[in-house]
């Protein structure tokens, strides 16, 4: 009589046991990145829709796939000169990069609804650059759904974003903002 | 009444006025190029008649087969990518952060499939899409699909300002 309960029990515990306590990473395949160059000359605005990304809460893993020519601007000859060879060169480099991790993992509950600042530290490859990124930001977990906004300046120079050729140097910052936002939910 | 001065017809007078009125006119060539070139439009992708016809699983094997060749024959150095009319089974309509429609051509046989994000004017046209419909899309290829070591799992391509050609 007793047996069935016990072997529920049995069966639930191991249930629980390969269950890993946070789940898997939390994926979002319609990340929103906005960059920002502000000068005297004028402010340009570059917005992308399509930007993978995942979050993984058992280790604070954060990865980032852009694929580049996705960005949109308001003008579309300024589109051209950001994919062309002299800036990004988006056909032989369709995509950029970024893996980081989460600093203050033990801060954020992913199973507990609020809002917690977030610090990821990491690395962005663009074109075949690679340089060190810190980004700051909020984690917001509400009913299972991770959202992230976050803000971190860009130096282009870095990349090997070249402004040897006359006016996109006066028109287009040295550092740019980059703006990310999304919403991350575990498949 | 006076008599004309006869300074203003002197040659050298001539000769001034004819170099600063042609220089005018260059500048204001010149300028209207620059203003041209600046001001241009955006392809219109939806407008623009696919330049070639693709099943969703080719697409994606394309890439995953051979990335470098892919990227070579589909992707413009400008950006300005190919049209594609994309044929395959609607997975799922999804709407991203720009409040615009993407249709998801997926099937199980295929390790990655088509993000077809809409352009505002066709965004109405995918809310009558379901799952499991074929379809064929047309749009502007932004990136392919690939296998990524970092997310641990394949991407989809990405195609933008899409269309439905055909239901």
């Amino acid at each position: 009589m007793l047996r069935k309960p016990l072997f529920l029990a049995a069966l639930l515990q191991l249930t629980l046991a390969f269950a890993p306590l946070e789940g898997g990473k939390y994926i979002s395949r319609a990340v929103h990145v906005e960059f920002f160059s502000s000068t005297p000359a004028e402010d340009i605005r570059a917005n992308n829709f399509a930007v993978t990304g995942t979050i993984d809460p058992a280790t604070g893993e954060v990865v980032f796939s852009v694929p580049m020519q996705s960005f949109e601007f308001p003008i579309a000859l300024m589109q051209k000169h950001f994919n062309g060879g002299d800036f990004l060169d988006t056909k032989t480099h369709p995509k950029a990069k970024f893996k980081g991790s989460l600093q203050n993992r033990a801060a954020v509950d992913f199973a507990k609804d609020g809002t917690y600042p977030a610090t990821v530290v990491g690395e962005m490859t663009i074109k075949d650059k690679t340089n060190p990124v810190t980004a700051t930001g909020t984690i917001t977990v509400k009913g299972g759904t991770v959202s992230i906004d976050s803000k971190f300046p860009l130096t282009l120079a870095d990349y090997g974003v070249s402004f040897a050729k006359g006016k996109p140097s006066t028109n287009i910052a040295k550092t740019v903002e980059v703006t990310v936002k999304g919403a991350f939910n575990q498949e | 009444m006076k008599p004309p001065l006869a300074s203003d017809h002197t040659p050298v007078r001539t000769w001034l006025r004819r170099v600063i009125v042609a220089a005018l006119v260059l500048i204001g060539i010149g300028g209207s190029y620059a203003y041209y070139l600046y001001s241009r439009p955006h392809r219109d992708v939806v407008a623009t008649a696919a330049e070639e016809a693709v099943d969703a699983a080719d697409l994606v094997n394309a890439f995953l087969t051979d990335e470098a060749g892919a990227n070579a024959r589909y992707l413009d150095a400008e950006g300005e990518s190919k049209v594609l009319a994309v044929s395959g089974t609607v997975a799922r309509v999804e709407t991203d952060l720009n409040g615009q429609p993407v249709v998801l051509l997926l099937n199980d046989a295929m390790k990655a499939g088509v993000r077809c994000t809409f352009d505002p004017a066709t965004a109405a046209d995918a809310t009558g899409l379901v799952a499991g419909q074929q379809v064929t899309l047309k749009g502007v290829i932004r990136a392919g699909a690939a296998y990524d070591a970092d997310l641990e799992f394949y991407e989809h391509a990405v195609l933008e300002k899409c269309s439905i050609v055909q239901l």
